[in-house]
């Protein structure tokens, strides 16, 4: 049985392939999706353009053949719109993830756990009130959405929680009611938005259409922050699908880890929502297909999980982009649409097959 | 050399206080059986041991440090747990469950090398399931999965190892297997075995050590002999049972009998002599003192089955020295016990010249006018090792009057009949 000696450490290096694959795969739909949208722009000005982008080298190596209403829409509708499509994606598959580890549950993911809802709450008082301050060059907006997240997820878990565990049924249900009360007040912040109504609704929608550059830079560090730490516990991920006591016998600190990853599960939700609004179904889908595909052991699970989370949003945003042009549907409404039925499937398949 | 010490040790689930006062130690190498009721506080125990549960007063020291003060890291490389039964929530391959186990010797920044690796095959060969390592856990037997699982424990090397109910869920082969393998490692690594195990049998043929825990304490502590004993299992478990050693393991071996007292009701003073020898009136002696009644025997040889049976009766027997034919003493001690019964009853033993006095005795109760019953399900014939002599006696038996019948209930339903005249209704 030498086979699944070296298969062991074959493995770490179809990791690799499975990560330089997707990575490939993330840059082609970036173009492509570039692609996508009322003017026509052709891939080979698509390409021209962003060799011209690049920093220093780039005047000299590519460049002309191009227009510069054709620069514009592609450096500055576009592509800012696709990055915050990957960090929003990165974002909500990566704490799809964490929070499926730590609740050991495939069915958990900041939507149906209400983190999404109390984020969504949380912006909405931000906007509703008007609250102006920024912390460390963080908007308001994004504190408040953090705030809301962490606070719904513990009022979740812990009405979920029974004893030790955390059975399914009560996770699911206790998210379903947080996040139905939540929704709740936001929508009696809707009611009382006045001035603010407009931006409140279309925010909640769901969407990337007025996505500028600067708050890309703005989330990126969140993002890149709450990825990777939550990448340093992917091992304690995998042993805590042992449950609570075996973990913390095979030496995992389980309280501490299970905060920390709480606390970085909802800041990467946090973020996210604070710039594209309330994007469902992604933290759900994502991890879960990945899971099929590379396996449960979150080293792999949590960076295949954000590269494919990306991939499908930027996807499903490209044809929202087109689907009713020149309207434009919130990508939220695509996300949900292929979600849902996904979700479904979940519901109805039997438990023992590939997980749980 | 003592390792792990448990000292003055007390833990309470909010107000409900499970363990009280528990203190003992143990040295390396050694395999210790934790044996109680449930309920008595054996997995609280453990949890408390593995570090996992805080007492609030007493400590576990692990070679001389506080387990609770150390860092789970640093427990988990010296104590390893095997959970009653392991689940995980996602589906992992046998050897990723196997390389958690190196999880404490690895920091954050590190992954499994090669070095882990060999570990967790060393540890696999070990339990015996290195082919199953590419198989998905889910996927695997109960049986191996607790190799598995205890492969995982070997893994984090450690020196301790704690298992709740090991062979709870197994077939009779792996569990004689985990054992075994257990008690090499202690053996051979000088790893520490502590085992919460509710099959006395089992725990009798391989542990080293017994701590027997009964409403929170300690009741019992020590070797087989000390802890497994008849007046253990009649306080603690509530059980009359037999424990004998046994002549291939030369180990202790429990069998529970019933859960209440033998003599389930007396029924005064009535006598019941049983004639008996080799075996044949072993179940019927039990039955006879389960109705309550004063039970006696003979001629027993000593070793003989029914002389043990009887002696773990309580009954009083004529006995005779082992494989000795009946003396003058014994005969006339036997007739004695014989003038005081109610009814004798003669069963179907196999006759030699050595107890051929047996049935001669039997002769004289019924002179005396006490009744007596013979057991003949197998015949006569095929019992009389005496060229005819036993067949003389049976015959005159019969026609002195005798009741023949055929099984041991037939005994009780005649007794019971011989007794109604004189309980008053």
């Amino acid at each position: 049985m030498e086979a699944s000696e070296s298969g062991y450490l074959r493995r770490y290096r179809k990791w690799r392939q499975i990560i330089v694959a997707l990575i490939a795969l993330l840059v082609i739909v970036t173009v492509l999706s570039l692609n996508v949208g009322f003017a026509q722009i052709p891939i080979s000005n698509i390409v021209r353009i962003l060799i011209h982008e690049v920093p220093f080298v780039g005047n000299s190596l590519g460049g002309s053949g191009f227009s510069d209403s054709e620069r514009l829409i592609i450096t500055q509708i576009r592509l800012p719109r696709i990055f915050a499509g990957i960090l929003v994606g990165v974002s909500l598959a990566a704490s799809g993830a964490v929070f499926q580890g730590i609740f050991r549950n495939p069915m958990a993911d900041p939507y149906v756990l209400g983190v999404s809802s109390g984020a969504a709450l949380g912006a909405a008082l931000a906007i509703v009130l008007r609250v102006g301050f920024t912390l460390f060059g963080i908007d308001a907006l994004s504190i408040m959405a953090f705030i809301g997240a962490v606070a719904a997820a513990l009022i979740v878990y812990n009405i979920a929680r029974m004893g030790s565990r955390t059975p399914v049924v009560t996770l699911l249900l206790s998210g379903v009611a947080v996040s139905i009360f939540l929704s709740a007040i936001v929508a009696i912040l809707q009611v009382i938005a006045g001035l603010e109504l407009h931006k409140l609704v279309f925010w909640l929608m769901g969407g990337f259409s007025y996505v500028k550059w600067k708050d890309v830079w703005g989330i990126l560090p969140l993002t890149c922050l709450s990825v990777s730490l939550s990448y340093l516990f992917a091992r304690d991920l995998n042993i805590m699908a042992l449950g609570e006591e075996e973990a913390q016998h095979l030496g995992v600190n389980v309280e501490r880890s299970r905060w920390i990853l709480l606390a970085l599960g909802s800041l990467a939700t946090a973020t996210a929502v604070s710039i594209s609004g309330l994007v469902g179904f992604v933290g759900l889908i994502v991890p879960h297909l990945t899971r099929i595909l590379v396996g449960p052991d979150h080293r792999i699970l949590i960076p295949a999980s954000l590269l494919t989370g990306a991939v499908f949003l930027i996807s499903c945003d490209a044809i929202a982009r087109v689907i009713f042009a020149p309207s434009e549907l919130p990508v939220g409404i695509i996300t949900a649409l292929s979600g849902g039925p996904f979700f479904i499937y979940l519901l109805r398949k039997k438990k023992g097959n590939y997980s749980l | 050399m003592v390792f792990l010490e448990i000292h003055d040790i007390s833990f309470r689930y909010e107000s409900v206080e499970v363990l009280e006062n528990i203190s003992f130690s143990i040295g390396e190498g050694e395999f210790v059986g934790i044996l109680g009721p449930n309920g008595s506080g054996k997995t609280t125990l453990l949890k408390t041991i593995s570090g996992l549960l805080k007492p609030y007063t007493g400590v576990v020291l692990l070679n001389g440090t506080d387990i609770h003060q150390m860092a789970s890291k640093d427990v988990a490389k010296q104590v390893a747990v095997v959970p009653q039964d392991s689940m995980a929530a996602f589906n992992f391959t046998a050897l990723d469950i196997v390389l958690m186990g190196r999880n404490p010797h690895l920091s954050r920044f590190q992954w499994e090398n090669t070095r882990d690796l060999s570990i967790a095959k060393k540890a696999l060969e070990l339990t015996g399931v290195w082919h199953l390592a590419d198989r998905l856990i889910a996927e695997v037997s109960g049986g191996e999965s607790q190799r598995i699982v205890i492969a995982r424990a070997l893994a984090q090397e450690p020196k301790v190892l704690l298992l709740d109910e090991p062979t709870l869920h197994l077939d009779i082969d792996s569990q004689i297997g985990i054992m075994d393998l257990l008690k090499n490692l202690c053996k051979k690594d000088r790893l520490i075995v502590m085992a919460v195990l509710h099959d006395f049998n089992l725990a009798a043929r391989y542990c080293d050590k017994f701590i027997l825990l009964h409403e929170k304490k300690i009741v019992s502590l020590g070797r087989a002999e000390e802890v497994l004993n008849k007046e253990n299992m009649a306080n603690v478990f509530g059980v009359v049972a037999i424990v004998k050693r046994h002549p291939m393991t030369d180990t202790l071996y429990v069998i529970p009998l019933s859960t209440s007292p033998m003599r389930e009701r007396t029924d005064g003073e009535f006598k019941v002599h049983v004639v008996c020898g080799g075996g044949s009136g072993a179940s019927l002696m039990v039955k006879l003192v389960k109705r309550g009644w004063n039970v006696t025997a003979g001629v027993l040889n000593v070793l003989d089955t029914d002389h043990e049976v009887a002696q773990m009766l309580d009954i009083q027997i004529a006995s005779e020295a082992p494989f000795s034919p009946i003396t003058k003493e014994t005969y006339a001690e036997n007739k004695k016990l014989i003038q005081h019964a109610d009814v004798v009853i003669v069963t179907d033993f196999p006759v030699g010249y050595g107890n051929l006095k047996n049935l001669e005795a039997a002769m004289m109760a019924l002179e005396k006018g006490i009744p007596t019953i013979v057991v003949n399900s197998v015949p006569i014939r095929e019992r009389d090792f005496t060229n005819g002599e036993a067949v003389k006696y049976f015959q005159k038996l019969v026609s002195s009057g005798a009741t023949i019948v055929e099984t041991s209930d037939e005994v009780l339903h005649i007794i019971e009949g011989l007794m109604k005249p004189e309980t008053p209704s």
